[in-house]
């Protein structure tokens, strides 16, 4: 088995909280705990799961934008992590991220042109003509004109400067492209424009993305296999046609259960599954498996409340972190 | 050109009538509202769906009273709401109206609540205003309606403050203060974008709920045709300021009509019933809404995205065209068989 583009093991993200009197002990939010995953090249992985769930943290750790508390990235086979200051900039290349609101993600003082090259002024170096190729086969590739180089941001409209954020993202020639929700900001119309891009420029380039969304719809549109994330925990791992015709997890059941869907058959065919409450309070994680208080089955003899369940192998490509399902 | 195809008993809750709109910018005035005309019954769910930009927030505006002064005036048409005319209407009647028989769910629950009170006082002052009882019974009354939208221990709840709520809590606060005084009509506009997908699910089970027990007319404006396809019974669909489209929603959705619709349906990752390998890609719209300035037009204003355009789409504007429960407003209309 060849090496997967990027593995990550055991990753953790915890946060200090500093409450209260001044010399108490930070309390520390547990973001991401414990999370595991890889992605071969040439796929999409989804991250999903709703907000507070740890899915753009864990993107922000891969890249190394925060510091992880614990745990291995290992791109190609090398530490990712262990590299020095200098190495670390330029392996920057082969990671790179498109952002959620393509507004606040440009630099309104510099014109498209200029944002777009900037990863390559800072990465490589290249002599003035060959950058201008490389942005004008770059705006071509995302469907930009010529002659919008020379705009500022707020001249462009949402797709298109999404458009803008997925060519600054690709112009360095990354292996890995971390899309953190790109299209939920955009209207529904423009969302079909840029999520067709992102899967005819992941074929053109082959390119390998980590798709983060909270939106099932989108996910099963783009993604070959999913991780469901709940309170930082992976709590179901799968390939696309498992994961939406056959979920093991109750929370994934509840959460595609959710979906208000159109298609007449799947709302005659899918049981709601409403969940009660709130998720519990991050900073004070109860033991045993996170959901349970929401949990429609949770059942205190299989052990539930005692200690997160491991996941569990459901088929080759199929895992799940459930008591009960071993039941 | 009269609106009322719907052949109902009673006569309609809410009955908008021709209702042209015209907003003030710097590049002049434009109809954000263009001759639109819509009716809405007691204890049903009417939809309103578009992209951002098409004018589905100002008809809700418009419809509270609550249209921006200065820039914005009602050029024309009517908005009938149990009988009275709202935009000939005092601001006397129009607060006796608001909150009480009207009432309205923003988008935003954090930015639509006062942060400098408590829930309870917040849901105690519609009912001061409108049903004049005192402070205390005020906060009782606030405590059971916040058992109602079912928040967890509410007698503690009522008095935090909004920061100290969850986004689904603050969502069910303004839903608990719109109902204080069991309105006829409830707006709801984009009442779950900020919210998670469980969330919502718990939140329309909710309206849902609400609307059986008190028969409440709701009028929800989204741009999820999957919530229109769970709540509605009948939709409209908006486009540049115009009615485009308008149904029963299991009609719409099978047969959409206008190229715009279809596009709007074709154009989401839908989840299905049973999944399939293979994945085509979706149907785009190309372009975006236009901009402020060419509203208006005699033409069609769908035109320029429009993949079956041609002379006489940009040279009329297409007419609303009727049957029995549908309209509308394409030169060709796509529905076979429905629109001749």
């Amino acid at each position: 088995m060849n090496t997967p583009l990027l593995s990550v093991e055991n990753l953790k993200v915890r946060f200090p909280v500093k409450r209260g009197l001044p010399w108490k002990a930070a309390q520390y939010v547990h973001a991401v705990d414990d999370v595991s995953f890889d992605i071969q090249r040439g796929e999409t992985l989804g991250l999903v799961g709703e907000s507070g769930s740890g899915k753009t943290t864990t993107a922000l750790a891969v890249a190394k934008l925060i510091n992880s508390w614990e745990g291995v990235v290992k791109l190609n086979g090398t530490d990712f992590f262990s590299l020095d200051k200098e190495s670390l900039r330029l392996e920057r290349a082969n990671i790179q991220f498109i952002f959620q609101d393509p507004y606040s993600s440009l630099n309104p003082r510099l014109t498209a042109e200029r944002i777009v090259s900037e990863p390559l002024r800072q990465l490589k170096n290249l002599s003035k003509k060959e950058l201008a190729e490389s942005v004008d086969d770059i705006f071509d590739a995302v469907g930009l004109r010529p002659e919008q180089k020379k705009l500022f941001p707020h001249q462009f409209s949402g797709g298109q400067r999404q458009r803008i954020g997925i060519a600054r993202a690709i112009i360095s020639k990354p292996q890995l492209v971390i899309c953190d929700e790109p299209v939920s900001a955009l209207d529904v119309a423009v969302q079909a424009q840029i999520l067709n891009l992102l899967r005819d420029l992941q074929k053109r380039f082959n390119l390998t993305y980590l798709f983060i969304s909270h939106d099932l719809g989108v996910v099963q549109h783009m993604c070959d296999r999913i991780a469901v994330m709940y309170m930082g925990k992976i709590v179901e791992f799968s390939n696309r046609m498992e994961l939406f015709n056959s979920p093991q997890h109750p929370y994934t059941q509840a959460l595609l259960s959710a979906v208000p869907s159109v298609d007449r058959k799947r709302r005659e065919r899918v049981q709601r599954i409403v969940l009660s409450g709130d998720p519990p309070d991050p900073l004070n994680p109860v033991p045993g498996c996170h959901f349970a208080a929401r949990c429609p089955s949770v059942d205190e003899s299989i052990g539930c409340l005692k200690k997160f369940p491991p996941l569990d192998t459901v088929s080759e490509s199929h895992q799940v972190a459930c008591y009960r399902f071993k039941r | 050109m009269n609106d009322s195809f719907r052949s109902q008993n009673k006569p309609a809750l809410l009955k908008v009538q021709n209702l042209t709109i015209e907003l003030t910018t710097r590049l002049g005035t434009a109809p954000v509202i263009d001759d639109v005309s819509f009716e809405l019954h007691e204890g049903e769910t009417l939809c309103f769906v578009g992209e951002s930009g098409c004018g589905k927030s100002m008809t809700a505006l418009a419809l509270m009273g609550l249209l921006p002064e200065k820039v914005s005036r009602i050029a024309s048409g009517s908005i009938e709401f149990n009988g009275v005319d709202v935009t000939q209407a005092s601001a006397d009647f129009l607060n006796q109206l608001r909150g009480n028989e009207l009432s309205m769910i923003f988008q935003e629950p954090m930015t639509s609540l006062n942060p400098v009170f408590t829930v309870g006082e917040q849901i105690a002052e519609v009912l001061r205003h409108h049903q004049g009882v005192d402070k205390s019974t005020g906060v009782k009354l606030a405590t059971q309606l916040l058992d109602q939208v079912k928040i967890p221990e509410a007698h503690r709840r009522v008095h935090s403050f909004p920061h100290e709520l969850s986004g689904g809590q603050r969502q069910r606060v303004m839903i608990a203060m719109a109902l204080a005084c069991q309105p006829k009509l409830l707006i709801a506009d984009e009442p779950t974008t900020a919210l998670d997908v469980t969330v919502q699910a718990q939140i329309f089970d909710l309206l849902d709920e609400l609307q059986k027990e008190h028969n409440t007319a709701i009028m929800l404006i989204t741009h999820d045709m999957g919530v229109v396809a769970e709540m509605a019974e009948r939709m409209v669909v908006m486009y540049a300021g115009r009615k485009i489209e308008e149904g029963p929603v299991d009609e719409v959705l099978q047969q959409p009509a206008h190229p715009y619709t279809r596009g709007l349906i074709a154009c989401v990752p839908h989840l299905q019933a049973f999944m399939h390998e293979e994945r085509v890609p979706l149907l785009e719209v190309p372009g975006v809404v236009p901009s402020l300035n060419q509203f208006g037009g005699n033409q069609c204003l769908f035109a320029d995205r429009c993949d079956q355009v041609n002379e006489r789409c940009l040279n009329n504007r297409p007419e609303n065209k009727y049957t029995n429960q549908r309209s509308v407003a394409c030169w060709y209309p796509t529905a076979e068989g429905v629109f001749l």
